[in-house]
């Protein structure tokens, strides 16, 4: 497509995008802590004789296969989904970001180890991996951030390995050093909160992965436990009944599908925001 | 429901059919051998018909055996035209076929057979087998016709297990450590396999049978699809089994047929037997929550219509099936405040009590979740793939596992799990009860039917007493077949072949 042809279109990253990425996850947000309580139904009671009913007053998104009230495990699963997206992200950001610039910091061999360590986990693709880690870890919430974790750590090492070594030949790092900094000191003090924006950016790529992930670990049964409504778990369960009840099965669909949406519109723009290049470039 | 006539099963078990029936046969020879059948049942996870660990449904279109399980459950003659059986019930005279040729040309004989029982006794070990075959005494072939079994002491279950010793030529390739290329004597050859994927078996020409196979060819699909009734819809499939779920627009398609299997699938909770974790040790706790199962609502979400409940093995109408005792269920219908009261009596706090379940990936199994949680128990549900399954189970630290078994081709392949040293016990909840164990080998070693029954019924009163498994119900597994496929029906068990029906007798004719 040309330059002429787009130039009408909105672009992703511009701020009605951030705006409505921004509502998308507030919503999906205030829905994840105030939802459950405000729902007045519990998305772990069956009623086997009102199995895949369709929506009516009482049940605005109908029952599943089991007669769970949908919305309610709706509700109850941006809960989890986020909550595991989230501890993924954060251990993800600290065991990549953490290791890796710790270890650029250190010299040119923990620098080898460690990125050889990285390399050998990318190797294998981070969906395959988290699943292996799972098979490993047993099913749960806290094996599946870890698996994810773990999975998305790599990608966060070399973004920060990059970023340190951008920053590493700034003159404001060569004045610390100067100084008499130690390398752990001047990553600490000066370079982290230099290099934070590209961290925070690639956290906000990683996150709608992890909850895309979670989804197809809960899918193929190895995310949390059956009964636990996580939106992949939901999708699971659901889509056998698909045909003759499609409502049960579209909820966390389009629950997925937008809030993969809102974090890739609040990414994307954080990315345009503090990407150096484009702040060269202007 | 199969309801299995006793004078009927006795004059099998005692006499042996001394000619064999075979009602499509007939009606088979007027036919053209034409066309592909394509299937989906199970998987084929050993080309090895000796050493096979999974289903039967494969493998029993390209071996046969001496034995087969007619569609009402009886044992009928098959490779052999029939049997003795020695008043003291220990030696059995088979009589060998005549003009049975293996894939190769050869001619079948009493030596071949007597190689494959040598071979499963000294070289197999784990399966349905293992337990006739320690109680081998000695294993003859006087004559090209005739195969002589003579056991330690009585065995019962021996004419239905031969059902599953696969006649293989010795001269197949892998014989002497795993076979590869197996040479059978069944309507199909050996063909092309592809491990979970496919395996193709082209008609056998010189086949005993006359007029059979009626198919030039069958293909199985071994993928492991959840849900076959789109491909059974679309006519990739011509026979296939399909969930109870899929039933509805199953049926409501003019160009799909609905059979449902001969014998039943069964679902049950066990409890931890082998080392019960307090306070599921105490019976009052496992009886208050089995009186939080309900068993009809169960049935219904597992298999609709088909469903029945009871709280034995066998399915209601069958022999080994006791009226009295079924009327007797304690758990036919949920009582919750009875089982709060047990609870209370027990001293048991629900709410401080963990329980884990162990189970397969099926919706089913959180039905029993919600049971517990209900009670207010804090509940840790492990779903695991099979074999995850049973490498947890067999840790012995859980509460409550709740499965399903599919048909077999005896009674006592059911009972035998519950035995102290039984195949796969975990699924069971490692049951060692002497008493239990006694009574099963009792009922084994009887030669009569009546007492038989009587045996076996006493054991599985004392697992309904000591709440060893609860059974739940049975339902029969939906076989679906296109219109254009004819003279299919599925058997008693998974195997695809048998005296009476199955692919040999299946014909698939242009679409309409």
């Amino acid at each position: 497509m040309s330059a002429s042809a787009t130039a009408g279109m909105p672009r992703a990253g511009g701020t009605g995008g951030l705006a409505l990425g921004l509502a998308v996850l507030g919503f999906a947000l205030l829905a994840g802590v105030f939802g459950p309580s405000l729902v007045p139904h519990d998305p772990l009671v069956q009623e086997l004789a009102a199995r895949n009913a369709p929506p009516d007053a009482l049940h605005w998104l109908g029952r599943d296969h089991l007669g769970r009230d949908v919305l309610a495990r709706l509700v109850a699963g941006t809960r989890i989904s986020l909550a595991v997206a989230l501890g993924a992200t954060l251990l993800a950001v600290g065991l990549g970001a953490g290791l890796g610039l710790v270890a650029e910091a250190l010299g040119r061999w923990p620098s080898f180890l460690v990125f050889g360590a990285f390399d050998m986990v990318r190797a294998m693709p981070s969906i395959l991996l988290a699943l292996t880690l799972m098979v490993a870890l047993g099913i749960g919430i806290w094996p599946l951030i870890l698996a994810l974790g773990v999975a998305f750590a790599p990608h966060m090492a070399l973004v920060a390995r990059a970023t340190w070594r951008r920053e590493g030949s700034a003159g404001y790092v060569a004045a610390a050093r100067v100084m008499g900094a130690s390398s752990l000191a001047t990553l600490w003090r000066h370079v982290l909160p230099n290099i934070a924006g590209a961290l925070v950016t690639q956290a906000a790529i990683i996150m709608p992965r992890a909850i895309t992930t979670e989804s197809v670990l809960s899918f193929f049964g190895l995310g949390v436990s059956p009964e636990t409504p996580s939106w992949g778990r939901m999708i699971a369960g659901a889509s056998r009944y698909a045909e003759s009840a499609p409502h049960a099965v579209l909820a966390p669909v389009l629950a997925l599908c937008i809030a993969t949406l809102g974090f890739a519109l609040v990414g994307n723009r954080l990315r345009l925001a503090l990407d150096p290049l484009r702040e060269r470039g202007r | 429901m199969t309801d299995v006539p006793l004078n009927l099963l006795r004059r099998h078990l005692l006499l042996g059919g001394a000619a064999l029936a075979l009602p499509a046969s007939a009606l088979a020879q007027a036919t053209p051998r034409a066309g592909t059948l394509k299937v989906a049942f199970l998987g084929l996870d050993t080309a090895d018909p000796h050493r096979h660990t999974g289903s039967i449904a494969v493998q029993q279109v390209y071996v046969e055996t001496l034995t087969s399980i007619a569609d009402d459950g009886t044992v009928k003659p098959f490779l052999a035209t029939g049997w003795e059986i020695s008043p003291d019930g220990r030696r059995y005279t088979f009589t060998i076929r005549e003009g049975v040729r293996f894939h190769n040309g050869r001619l079948l004989t009493a030596e071949d057979v007597r190689a494959n029982a040598v071979r499963v006794r000294d070289q197999v070990r784990g399966g349905w087998l293992s337990a006739p075959m320690r109680l081998v005494e000695s294993l003859e072939a006087p004559d090209a016709r005739t195969f002589v079994m003579t056991m330690k002491e009585p065995y019962g279950p021996l004419l239905n297990l031969l059902s599953e010793l696969w006649i293989v030529a010795p001269e197949s390739e892998g014989w002497a450590q795993t076979i590869r290329l197996p040479i059978g004597t069944g309507p199909f050859r050996f063909g092309q396999w592809q491990p979970n994927v496919s395996f193709q078996a082209p008609a056998f020409a010189q086949y005993w049978q006359p007029g059979l196979p009626r198919a030039e060819a069958v293909e199985f699909s071994l993928r492991d699809d959840s849900d076959l009734s789109l491909a059974l819809r679309a006519g990739d499939l011509h026979i296939g089994r399909v969930g109870y779920d899929k039933l509805a627009s199953v049926r409501a398609d003019p160009n799909l047929e609905v059979q449902f299997m001969k014998d039943t699938t069964w679902w049950f909770w066990s409890f931890n037997n082998r080392s019960p974790r307090p306070p599921f040790n105490d019976i009052r706790v496992r009886q208050a929550v089995s009186f939080m199962l309900d068993k009809p609502a169960f049935m219904r979400f597992v298999a609709g219509d088909a469903g029945v409940v009871t709280n034995q093995m066998a399915a209601p109408g069958q022999f080994f099936w006791d009226k009295a005792m079924h009327g007797a269920d304690a758990h036919a219908a949920p009582n919750e405040e009875r089982a709060r009261a047990l609870l209370r009596e027990a001293g048991v706090n629900p709410a401080t009590t963990p329980c884990r379940i162990v189970s397969w990936q099926s919706a089913y199994s959180e039905i029993a979740v919600q049971a517990m949680r209900k009670l207010g128990f804090q509940v840790e549900h492990l779903a695991l793939d099979d074999i995850g399954a049973q490498r947890r189970l067999g840790q012995y630290d859980w509460d409550l596992a709740p499965f399903a078994s599919g048909p077999r081709a005896d009674i006592f392949l059911r009972f035998v799990r519950l035995m102290s040293d039984g195949p796969n016990v975990g699924l069971w909840g490692g049951t060692r009860d002497a008493e239990f164990d006694r009574l099963v080998r009792a009922a084994i070693a009887s030669v009569d039917l009546p007492e038989r029954r009587r045996l076996y019924l006493a054991a599985w009163q004392r697992a309904i007493d000591n709440y060893y498994t609860v059974v739940i119900g049975h339902a029969p597994e939906p076989i679906v077949n296109r219109r254009e496929v004819k003279g299919y029906a599925p058997g008693f068990t998974w195997g695809q072949h048998r005296v009476d029906g199955g692919l040999a007798f299946a014909a698939v004719t242009a679409r309409s």
